[in-house]
């Protein structure tokens, strides 16, 4: 029976679930001043946020993770934020891009199998 | 005199200091096990401590050219305990090979050739799959890449790739270089025949339309050239180079067709 339900959600969502990166941010934004500008966020069960790296003086950029639970709320995030311009303190523009990620994987904690516990 | 105030400088932190000790000065692949085991002693469900030693295990150019194998050896053996670290840090490798090509300033080429290079030991070290190195491959052949010399000439200035810039095709043999030879049977041995054709056909194109406005730096063409052999002899020793322009579009339009042709079949 729980099988069958799976096969039906799935089928619902006829591509499996994409992770999609968001670009080009401005180096001095933090990870809860980025989720308040993107909020209110549809479902996701993954996201992280990376600071920039400064090393790469003005071209250093922010960038943030996500995977929703719905294709749909992907191409709606898109046409939301895709060239949409973010400002950092100084009021410099920043227009975002928003792309698939090229390396698809991600991290899901299993509750059956939890990862190997690092007895250091 | 100006009253300025001075920049006070940050104390450094102790524990980036060692990291970076451990990391760029110590590693060598007699000691990738010691480093492992101190790394794993971080407390990685700290998230400053975590940007931080992320960002340092991804600045392989920080790393001699020659250990980047053992950065990436490490990052395996730390995947095994901590598989989001793994996954974070291909994609911040991904993500400044992909700023390299965007920004594409002459300072940053070593770096950029150390991260391909980092990349290539990823896959080696199987945190990719092959997939991630031929859409990198392709991406290195294409971003922002034109054939049309009007358009190039007039916008030199403001192209991802201008027409003297020979530095892809280096980025291109240091990939190949680094884990082509892993690509010799079954589907993967197909991909690679595919792409080198087309890589040829944009290296053709920089040898023969480069010329005209190169005038800078004649030495890199010959130098490049050297290495574009070198690298597709030692992959596929049978390969048929195209002598012009010409013939490398007309071998990548006949690969083109009998891919058409099968695929109807």
């Amino acid at each position: 029976m729980t099988s069958s339900t799976a096969t039906d959600a799935e089928k619902s969502n006829e591509h499996p679930v994409k992770k999609i990166v968001i670009r080009r941010l401005p180096p001095t934004l933090t990870r809860e001043q980025f989720l308040d500008i993107v909020s209110p966020l549809p479902d996701y069960d993954y996201f992280y946020f990376c600071n920039a790296d400064p090393t790469l003086g003005q071209n250093a950029f922010s960038r943030a993770y996500f995977c929703f639970k719905n294709n749909q709320d992907v191409l709606n995030f898109r046409d939301r934020f895709d060239n949409y311009v973010f400002l950092d303190s100084k009021s410099n523009e920043y227009p975002a891009l928003v792309e698939y990620a090229p390396y698809q994987r991600r991290f899901k904690l299993d509750p059956k199998n939890p990862p190997k516990k690092d007895s250091k | 005199p100006p009253d300025n105030k001075q920049v006070e400088k940050k104390a450094p932190c102790p524990l980036h200091e060692y990291v970076k000790k451990i990391l760029y000065k110590e590693l060598n692949k007699l000691c990738v096990e010691r480093v492992l085991r101190q790394m794993r002693k971080l407390d990685w469900h700290d998230q400053h401590v975590k940007s931080m030693a992320i960002q340092c295990l991804t600045s392989a150019s920080n790393v001699r050219y020659n250990s980047i194998h053992c950065l990436a050896n490490l990052v395996s053996g730390l995947a095994l305990y901590y598989e989001d670290i793994g996954i974070q840090i291909v994609d911040a490798v991904i993500e400044d090979i992909r700023l390299g090509l965007e920004i594409n300033l002459a300072k940053f080429n070593q770096r950029r050739v150390s991260m391909v290079k980092y990349l290539a030991e990823l896959y080696n070290y199987r945190m990719v799959e092959s997939s991630i190195i031929f859409k990198t491959l392709y991406t290195l052949i294409t971003f922002g890449v034109s054939y049309d010399l009007n358009e190039l000439i007039a916008n030199a200035d403001t192209c991802a790739d201008p027409l003297d810039n020979y530095f892809r095709i280096r980025l291109v043999c240091t990939l190949l270089d680094t884990c082509g030879q892993y690509f010799d049977r079954g589907s993967t041995k197909k991909k690679l025949d595919c792409y080198l054709i087309y890589f040829q056909r944009y290296y053709m194109f920089k040898k023969e339309f480069g010329q005209s406005v190169d005038i800078a730096r004649p030495y890199d063409r010959f130098d490049i050239e050297f290495v574009f052999t070198d690298i597709i002899s030692s992959l596929r020793p049978e390969f048929k180079f195209a002598n012009t322009y010409e013939q490398a579009c007309e071998q990548v339009s006949k690969m083109e067709g009998e891919i058409r042709d099968s695929i109807v079949q």
